[in-house]
């Protein structure tokens, strides 16, 4: 079921090649839409109280080195998974009016799709690898065909940074197989545990200064995706250049990968490096949230806006993460769900107006909500959920993410990531007044030119603002997906590493 | 006396005389009589290596014909073949003369006796072997001067450097008494180590090598030599003549290390393998190929000045494997010799090409290639990104057995160095595959246009198929083999 989830894209890729290009879009939300279906299929079948992986499929791939083909999923696979095929399926929706090149946009779409969801459900550390840099491909050219006029630039500075990280990365997994003698990520995982328990403090690699060694490249690998800051800077490039629905798959689905690395492989192998560095990554997490949002202020192209705020809400995912609580993870979690559906949105809020304007200058535009009344209530509708107003997703992510950083132990931090979130709130405010209220310019009044959202727009933005809306309000169908995950092996893990690292300074 | 070890080199040399008779009663007329010579003697040589029945007995007390060397004999005759079949395909001539089949065959048989030796003077005959015909492969064209400049480039720094190597390998004999690597070994492990000399002669030994493979700091020839040949030549010495030089060097490393050699104690201090002075030179060679070879590819336009730049880089990674000195590492360096074979093979076959159809190799007239000819298009995708060591390709798997050997050993910051110039290395082959499917045509300009004929086609698949292959579904195999291949080292070093 799940290897028929991840590969159905490479069959969608395929016959996209073999159909005339006209035909490739409708292959393309066909099988988004197909995938949708299969992987809703896969939650029924999923039995969530039970936890652990599920629908596992396990065959020898490459015997010499003890590679074997593993999938699997549990809640959190599960909740990422949804969140993959959704956001993709209304991202191929919004890819309909591309017209440069369709079959290879398509192709490349789909390929992308597989490289996605093969990351959240590899057990195997190497088959997750592969995924995790076989989506560099088609990204690059997505981003560097497609793209606006910097898009060279951009795609190269995405595929060095992220490359970067993947290496550091594939040292740590390296380091790990040597020492543990299996790529198998839940057998990694119990061995950690194993370990912890036994209260060595080296973890599995036997050694206090490898395994955090270990763990900053593992680390400096999933921020790059993430972006934590330092190492966000590819994503302003990326997000303004990238074509819109390639924009929303990157803010929407890519970034989450990063925090899924953290908590499925980074956090549980090594559980004591993690809480040493609690600190400095709730340090980088803070200055991530105000930097980002001071910057998002500073910015005057609507999309260099979107993705500084990216950035910034993508530091409550760490936040949350360093805190080492069940509420602050559950946070995160909920953050990168939520963040995920709140941001393609505002991507595309950006590509509807882009479309019709050429440009992206807030300062330009005034008024448009006199002009396309219907696009403004649900680009308002967008802002808020992203300025986290309760009722909306992005509220109970960041009230969750909070509430969990102030049990943890670096409470005056969590404090300080407050300014964060009043900021966030004027420059939507801010945005919001400029674009969309006042007096309309003349060059806006044209309603051929500038007509309300169209029917596919609505297509695309209705079912995310559906989505970010049932997610505020009944929060508890998505958290139940991964809550069993957190608190039965993640969060007592932590807990012990807190109690060894305690023993160790008392 | 059983001669059979050495009929594959038999072969190979009734090969050069065929080549020669038909040139000379054919009168040049009928080009392919001699190519089907050269290429039935490289296809026999190559199976009837793959028959022997490696042993670790000596032939004529010089040779031995062990599973190693074996597999690079194959290798050579391989690279010989694809070559030549490559250059009627590239840029250069469409009808190689007898003249180029026989320095080729010459060559080949350089290769296979270089890494067939076990004796320090039958080793610096067959490096002469090598490089004698490569001089004259390089100034083919003797119309170019970019040609001429290259080749005699190539003639001094070859001269140069074999002789500094020819002083090395005489005071080796000096120290040990005897000529064999074998006496070598047994000197050493009574403690001839430990005299200055040896350290001095390994330097000079290892620029012998590092001059053959290119290592820096004895690259200087490498860029103007791959510009100035044509693109199937500089893909033949990258790949045959690289290869051979590392065999000869497993070789003499491993006669001069003797003792098994203990990783790194702690990863996080140690920075470069000891024990040896020969492995800390290879290390720091390593460091030093790697990261100043991709540093200089960043800046190149030209494609074959670039792969050039790229195939030294490569022969750094080739050295770190070598400087670990563990079994894995070997194996690793023999799985990374396969992989590069495909790759760079694959890159200069579509250089040529290129440069055939548009007349120039300047990346930046390449724009929008890539989208109009989509089989050019992803085989140039396949094989940059394989060359980078992105996954799912060969390149990948070899430069993860590669690190995965070097972390093994406990040197993590050597790993380190390598991966990330992993990274540099993807801005250059990137931007490769940024001017042919990126860029839009410039206006004004004609279309540029390439016509495949089937030969390319096929050649191109040929080599192209297995980065993919290998890198999905038969790299067990070819991990496997790899390391059947290497205990045979050992028995023969010490």
């Amino acid at each position: 079921m799940l290897s028929l989830l991840v590969f159905l894209p490479v069959a969608g890729a395929l016959l996209c090649c073999a159909l005339p290009a006209k035909h490739a879009r409708s292959v393309n939300v066909a099988f988004s839409g197909l995938a949708l279906l299969i992987s809703i299929a896969v939650w029924q079948q999923m039995d969530l109280s039970a936890g652990g992986y599920q629908l596992q499929q396990q065959a020898v791939w490459i015997e010499a080195v003890g590679i074997n083909y593993h999938v699997g999923i549990d809640g959190v696979g599960l909740a990422l998974v949804l969140l993959t095929t959704f956001v993709s399926f209304v991202s191929a929706i919004a890819s309909w009016n591309i017209d440069k090149l369709q079959k290879g946009y398509h192709m490349l779409f789909l390929m992308l799709l597989t490289g996605m969801l093969g990351v959240f459900v590899a057990l195997d550390l190497f088959l997750f690898y592969v995924f995790w840099e076989i989506m560099l491909l088609p990204m690059y050219f997505l981003i560097g065909i497609w793209g606006g006029p910097r898009r060279h630039y951009a795609a190269i500075k995405f595929f060095l940074y992220t490359l970067f990280g993947s290496v550091l990365l594939l040292a740590a997994v390296i380091l790990v197989v040597l020492k543990c003698d299996t790529w198998s990520i839940p057998q990694i995982t119990a061995l950690a545990r194993q370990a912890l328990e036994a209260g060595d403090a080296g973890g599995i690699l036997g050694s206090v200064g490898l395994s955090l060694a270990a763990f900053i490249a593992m680390f400096i690998g999933f921020a790059v995706k993430i972006p934590s800051f330092p190492f966000h800077t590819w994503l302003p490039d990326a997000h303004v250049e990238a074509p819109t629905p390639i924009s929303m798959i990157l803010a929407g689905i890519l970034l989450k990968m990063g925090g899924y690395g953290l908590i499925r492989i980074a956090y549980p192998f090594f559980p004591q490096a993690a809480i040493d560095s609690g600190l400095v990554i709730t340090i980088i997490s803070v200055i991530a949230i105000v930097y980002g949002a001071f910057v998002a202020m500073a910015q005057t192209d609507f999309k260099r806006l979107i993705a500084y705020s990216s950035v910034s809400h993508m530091g409550f995912v760490t936040l949350g993460l360093a805190a080492g609580t069940e509420r602050g993870i559950n946070g995160a979690m909920y953050m990168m769900l939520a963040h995920g559906t709140i941001s393609a949105m505002l991507f595309m809020i950006v590509g509807v107006i882009y479309d019709r304007a050429h440009h992206r200058d807030i300062d330009r535009f005034g008024g448009l909500a006199w002009v396309m009344p219907k696009y403004f209530v649900l680009a308002s509708l967008a802002f808020f959920a992203s300025l986290g107003l309760p009722g909306m997703s992005g509220f109970v992510a960041e009230i969750t993410t909070f509430v969990g950083a102030f049990d943890g132990p670096y409470r005056s931090w969590a404090i300080a990531a407050l300014v964060g979130l009043v900021i966030t709130a004027a420059y939507y405010l801010i945005t919001l007044q400029k674009v969309y209220l006042g007096s309309t310019p003349d060059a806006y009044k044209d309603p051929v030119k500038y007509p309300d959202a169209s029917k596919r727009e609505l297509a695309v933005l209705v079912p995310l603002i559906a989505v970010t809306i049932y997610m505020g309000i009944i929060p508890s169908t998505v958290m139940d997906m991964y809550k069993g995950f957190i608190q039965t092996d993640l969060v007592p893990v932590l807990k012990a590493a807190l109690e060894t690292a305690g023993k160790a300074m008392g | 006396m059983d001669f059979s070890p050495i009929y594959p080199a038999v072969l190979l040399t009734l090969g050069i005389l065929g080549v020669i008779l038909a040139d000379l009663f054919t009168k040049g007329n009928r080009p392919y009589v001699g190519v089907g010579i050269a290429m039935a003697a490289l296809v026999a040589a190559g199976v009837s290596a793959l028959g022997l029945q490696p042993s670790d007995q000596l032939v004529l007390g010089v040779l031995k014909v062990d599973k190693f060397a074996v597999v690079f004999a194959v290798f050579c005759c391989a690279t010989g073949a694809i070559s030549i079949f490559a250059t009627m395909r590239g840029e250069a001539f469409r009808r190689p003369g007898g003249e180029f089949l026989t320095l080729v065959l010459a060559a080949v048989l350089g290769m296979m006796l270089l890494a067939m030796s076990v004796d320090l003077i039958m080793l610096y005959l067959a490096f002469e072997l090598v490089s004698i015909p490569s001089y004259v492969l390089v100034c083919m064209r003797r119309a170019d001067p970019k040609a001429n400049e290259a080749g005699v480039k190539y003639v001094l720094f070859g001269a140069v450097s074999s002789g500094v190597m020819l002083y090395g390998l005489s005071m080796l004999v000096g120290l040990s008494g005897s000529t064999s690597l074998e006496g070598l070994g047994a000197a050493i492990h009574n403690g001839a180590a430990v005299q200055p000399m040896f350290l001095v002669a390994c330097v000079m030994v290892f620029a012998g090598f590092a001059f053959k493979i290119s290592a820096v700091p004895f690259h200087f020839w490498a860029p103007d030599v791959y510009a100035g040949a044509p693109a199937s030549v500089g893909g033949f010495l990258a790949v045959a003549s690289k290869a051979a030089g590392f065999a000869a060097l497993v070789r003499v490393v491993g006669a001069t290390v003797t003792e098994p050699v203990a990783g790194a104690a702690d990863p996080l201090a140690e920075l470069l393998p000891g024990g040896n002075p020969m492995l800390t030179i290879m290390a720091v060679a390593a460091v030093f190929t790697m990261t100043f070879g991709n540093l200089a590819a960043l800046r190149q336009t030209e494609i074959k000045r670039l792969l050039a730049w790229s195939s030294i880089a490569h022969a750094g990674y080739l050295l770190l494997a070598l400087s670990v000195w563990s079994d894995r590492a070997i194996a690793a360096m023999m799985l990374y010799l396969v992989a590069y074979l495909f790759m760079n093979l694959a890159g200069f076959l579509l250089a040529g090409i290129m440069i055939r159809e548009l007349g120039t190799g300047d990346i930046g007239k390449w724009r929008g290639i890539g989208r109009k000819h989509v089989f050019l298009g992803v085989a140039f995708a396949v094989v940059m990104f394989s060359l980078t060591g992105l996954p799912p390709f060969f390149g990948f798997i070899a430069k993860l057995q590669v690190f995965y050997a070097v972390f093994d050993q406990g040197y993590f910051w050597l790993g380190i160095i390598g991966l990330v110039n992993g990274v540099i290395s993807l801005y250059y082959y990137a931007r490769v595959l940024a001017m042919m499917y990126l860029s839009d045509a410039e206006e004004g300009e004609p279309e540029p246009s390439v016509r495949l004929a089937l030969p390319d086609r096929m050649l191109c698949a040929f080599l192209v198929a297995p980065l993919i292959v290998f890198g999905i579904v038969l790299w067990s195999g070819i991990v496997r083999w790899s390391e059947a291949v290497v205990p045979a080292i050992f028995a023969g070093g010490g």
